[in-house]
């Protein structure tokens, strides 16, 4: 079996890892080079992968016709420029989430993937997650009947690293946290959003240059009531990272997804709690997709306008926050 | 200590739940109790010992051993039947919502000043043991200051009291039971600036009342909090509530499944948690509106606090209604 060979485009996001650990685990795939611009970052990856050829410069990664399919995981401002010039150069592509930064830049990467007739997935590994998979067939079963209301968090810690600066990051837990479930939300009701109202709050880390929480109330077109809570709102020595919560309101039943509370307590002598997880690989489920949707032409699960649609939530969450009004869509 | 005489009306659920506790309190003396439906005054009136039962709240009023009064009917009964017991020179106090108008609400507290007596609303949260301990944390400092906030309050529809489907006599959901959350959070994180909310009549057919709303409070320190009611929840469902904290220096989580010490399964009912104390939140309640009186202090929730918590949960009502945010204070009445 021929493998989808493939280079990974910056480690400066933190999922990156996550995602070359799946690349070398999956039989039907193979990771092939790296880049980065960050020259101690790319040595650490490619000491921790066992990859030789490593890059400072994207083109010449993409200049290989030996290389199918790129993952581009760097810092949100620059998929753009990666994502476009990934396309001119023929590769498949997954892009970390958010797509972009504004709208105009979604928009070029798609049309850009379009043109070159190569695939650009969207690296929502939350529409792979199995709890969110098993939920999809339950509410397309209608076993809930109607959904009515979708309420939902995507918690999180600081970051730290480039996701503190505006620049690079394109905003704060905004930018970072309300996609996901915007998503999924988007995914699970068929429909688009029509209105947001948002608040971002005073900053819980009064040092950061970005805002670090927020809530964000959504109408979708045929009436189904959305909440988002984006905010980086754990502090350090909470036992895990986060979480993606849903809890979904129908008219004959109820749904909790807590996707990521399936973990062990675990203590070590003199240090706090923290949780170990054994829930489902959804960068696994997502990767190894990408793989099939690539060798049989298909369609991603989640595609570039999936992720300008969730982006066009984050960013009229902005919007509102600013207008102290609710802000419809679409915003262009 | 001096014996003070208590006259409760309304012996429904609530009314059910205070007529055990004031039974409790040394010093309290249930006299009377009244119910516009007979058989239920009679009921309660011997289930709990009580000399005298009514159908007409009047006749309490005119008792010279009744001290107290204790209002729990529902809500739209509330102005009426308070105003008229402090005018006969009773302390009164009452279930939550205050009122369903702010007017009323008014005259309320007016009323009780004028006839210098003591009222007091029953938010029982303010004594509810995870709530009373999560102010204590934020109060001492340990999360710092707080951010943002977030509470849930889930349940299928109130069917056993059918004025709970019309807006004018019960609110909906927000005003009936987010209430209690939007009054710890007062009480927690200080008052409210501003409210937009979104909700409505999603699921419960023949009502005029909203059965969810979820709000975005916005409160004058500059801290945000989540506010979710829902009486869309299945049939069956074990009412769920939920609260969390976060402020600059840590946070706070408590919910009323995972920290309970008891969960009964019975067959074919969900299970039920709840955490035993021997003085739980409804008798503290009463026993520190019977001490406000015998020892004049003012209550834990006077009327004004009441008030500022009833303009927000109307204001969540306006808002759903005109799709905006809504700045307090209201400007005029919303149901």
């Amino acid at each position: 079996m021929r493998k989808l060979r493939f280079g990974i485009l910056s480690f400066a996001h933190i999922h990156a890892w996550s995602y070359a650990r799946v690349v070398k685990e999956l039989e039907e795939a193979e990771l092939v080079a790296i880049y980065d611009d960050n020259p101690e970052r790319l040595k650490k990856a490619s000491e921790t992968y066992g990859v030789k050829d490593t890059y400072t410069d994207y083109r010449e990664l993409l200049k290989r016709d030996d290389i199918d399919a790129v993952i581009i995981t760097s810092e949100n401002a620059k998929h753009a420029e990666l994502a476009i010039a990934a396309a001119e150069a023929g590769k498949h592509m997954i892009v970390e989430k958010p797509l972009a930064t504004s709208l105009e830049d979604a928009e070029r990467m798609i049309r850009a993937a379009e043109k070159a007739g190569v695939k650009l997935q969207q690296a929502f590994v939350m529409r792979y997650h199995d709890a969110t998979v098993t939920i999809k067939g339950i509410l397309e079963r209608g076993e809930i009947g109607d959904v009515l209301v979708i309420t939902t968090t995507n918690h999180g810690k600081y970051p730290g690293l480039w996701f503190g600066d505006p620049e690079l990051a394109g905003g704060g837990a905004v930018m970072d946290h309300t996609v996901h479930t915007a998503d999924l939300m988007r995914w699970y009701t068929g429909d688009e959003v029509e209105e947001v109202y948002a608040v971002i709050g005073e900053k819980i880390r009064s040092e950061l240059r970005v805002e670090d929480n927020a809530l964000i109330s959504l109408k979708f077109r045929k009436g189904v009531i959305g909440s988002i809570d984006c905010s980086w709102s754990r502090h350090e020595g909470w036992p895990i990272w986060g979480d993606v919560w849903l809890g979904i309101i129908g008219t004959e039943g109820y749904i909790v997804v807590d996707a990521f509370r399936s973990c062990i307590n675990l203590v070590v002598d003199g240090k706090p709690l923290t949780w170990v997880y054994f829930g489902s690989d959804c960068d696994f489920n997502m990767i190894r997709d990408f793989v099939r949707v690539v060798e049989e032409d298909k369609t991603p699960r989640a595609t570039g306008y999936d992720g300008y649609k969730a982006l066009e939530i984050a960013l009229a969450a902005y919007e509102s926050s600013k207008k102290g009004e609710p802000v419809k869509l679409p915003l262009r | 200590m001096e014996e003070l005489g208590v006259a409760l009306i309304g012996c429904g659920f609530i009314g059910g739940v205070h007529l055990g506790s004031w039974k409790r309190v040394k010093g309290a003396k249930l006299v009377a109790v009244v119910d516009i439906i007979e058989g239920r005054a009679k009921r309660a009136a011997e289930e709990y010992g009580v000399p005298n039962y009514f159908t007409d709240y009047s006749k309490v009023l005119e008792m010279k051993e009744v001290d107290i009064v204790d209002v729990c009917t529902p809500t739209y009964t509330h102005a009426e039947i308070a105003v008229a017991a402090m005018k006969s020179g009773k302390h009164v106090m009452c279930e939550k919502p205050i009122a369903l108008r702010l007017r009323e609400a008014d005259e309320m507290i007016q009323t009780a000043k004028k006839a210098g007596v003591k009222f007091m609303v029953a938010h029982c949260l303010r004594f509810w043991p995870e709530y009373v301990a999560a102010k204590r944390i934020v109060d001492e400092g340990t999360i710092g200051e707080p951010r943002i906030a977030r509470a849930y309050r889930l349940s299928p529809f109130p069917e056993w009291a059918p004025w709970h489907k019309d807006r004018r006599l019960g609110g909906g959901v927000f005003v009936d039971m987010s209430i209690h959350d939007v009054d710890f959070l007062r009480w927690a994180l200080g008052d409210i600036e501003s409210v937009y909310a979104r909700g409505g009549v999603l699921k419960t057919r023949d009502s005029t009342a909203h059965d969810y709303t979820h709000a975005i409070l916005k409160f004058k320190n500059g801290a945000i909090a989540y506010v979710e009611g829902s009486w869309i929840q299945p049939p069956g469902f074990p009412f769920t509530t939920y609260l969390e904290i976060v402020g600059t220096k840590g946070m706070l989580t408590v919910d009323n499944h995972t920290t309970s010490a008891v969960r009964i399964f019975r067959p074919g009912a969900p299970p039920t948690d709840f955490t035993p104390v021997e003085e739980d939140a409804y008798y503290k309640e009463i026993k520190h509106f019977y001490e406000c009186v015998v020892e004049d202090k003012e209550p834990m929730v006077t009327g004004e606090e009441a008030r500022k918590t009833l303009e927000v949960v109307l204001a969540a009502v306006k808002s759903v209604e005109e799709g905006k945010p809504v700045k307090l204070p209201l400007g005029g009445e919303v149901l």
